[in-house]
């Protein structure tokens, strides 16, 4: 990259309090190495330990989404464009914000964004009623989650979660979720 | 019976199961990187153990964070106990917590919730 596309690129990301970014292929192990960071970091911060699991939590699984979805999509034998997914941990003010970016198939999108409508739409007990009824509903053959992610983040959120979906090409969307803790 | 054990890894808790004693320990982190391989080797081993168990049965949990999909293994995990305590069966769940960490103790009074057995949480 060009000296003066990082300059931008790096005065972008600063003016967001970045605490951490990651764009590129994530593999457990790059999940579990910045999450460590993340957690060192907000231990040197004195901030609580309920905050600092609220802001690991989050970027897990945001962070598991976005690798399992593009891992659903390869074994289905439609790999994404390599490397467009992105995790951004942020500070505004006092509170942390969690981010996450990635290419969704556009069939996906309609499924997408009624869940997130549904659950922007939620209270906290609403929330937890959503939480417990998925919870208890036997796994799907082959799923590599619970179908518990995007609820337990409405849960931790302070502000009902903010997202948007934006047609890149035909095939893909451009997903992104961010999270106020 | 054979007893279980799983050593942790930094994502991964342990698993340490004594059939004869009937002391059920799992202890650590969970955020695998498949929660359900990862727990795959337990639920087969507590579906055969469950079928003539110890005398009295107790599952000591010191969790400290749980990803959502381990989350749902442990609900699962304890659907098996508790449905071995519907029958008549002993079995007990200690859930130990860090005291310093709100976040584990609401965790650990929602998995409360939604079983019947004796479930003790204990702070330390």
């Amino acid at each position: 990259m060009k000296g003066n596309e990082l300059f931008n690129l790096q005065e972008l990301l600063s003016r967001q309090k970045l605490l951490i970014c990651f764009s590129g292929p994530f593999s457990h192990s790059v999940i579990e190495e910045l999450g460590k960071a993340v957690r060192n970091h907000l231990e040197n911060e004195r901030i609580e330990k309920s905050a600092i699991m609220d802001v690991f939590s989050v970027y897990v699984e945001q962070a598991q989404n976005v690798r399992n979805y593009t891992a659903s999509r390869e074994a289905l034998g439609r790999p994404i464009p390599a490397n467009s997914g992105i995790v951004v941990i942020g500070k505004e003010d006092d509170h942390y914000v969690v981010s996450s970016g990635n290419l969704v198939e556009a069939d996906d999108v309609p499924g997408l964004s009624a869940m997130l409508e549904k659950l922007r739409g939620l209270d906290k007990a609403g929330l937890k009623a959503v939480y417990k009824e998925q919870s208890r509903k036997p796994r799907e053959a082959g799923a590599s989650g619970a179908g518990l992610g995007l609820i337990d983040m409405a849960r931790k959120a302070t502000r009902p979660l903010e997202y948007s979906l934006r047609a890149v090409d035909d095939t893909y969307f451009f997903f992104s979720l961010e999270v106020q803790l | 019976m054979d007893s279980l054990r799983i050593e942790a890894t930094s994502c991964s808790p342990l698993i340490d199961f004594d059939p004869a004693a009937g002391l059920l320990r799992i202890e650590g982190e969970s955020y695998p990187e498949n929660s359900f391989d990862f727990y795959a080797p337990v639920f087969n081993w507590l579906e055969d153990y469950l079928k003539t168990p110890a005398p009295a049965v107790v599952l000591d949990i010191g969790l400290s964070y749980l990803n959502t999909s381990s989350i749902k293994c442990m609900i699962d995990v304890l659907e098996m106990l508790d449905g071995a305590h519907q029958q008549g069966q002993t079995v007990s769940v200690r859930w130990h917590y860090d005291s310093d960490n709100d976040r584990a103790l609401d965790m650990a009074e929602e998995f409360a919730e939604d079983v019947s057995l004796p479930f003790e949480i204990l702070a330390h």
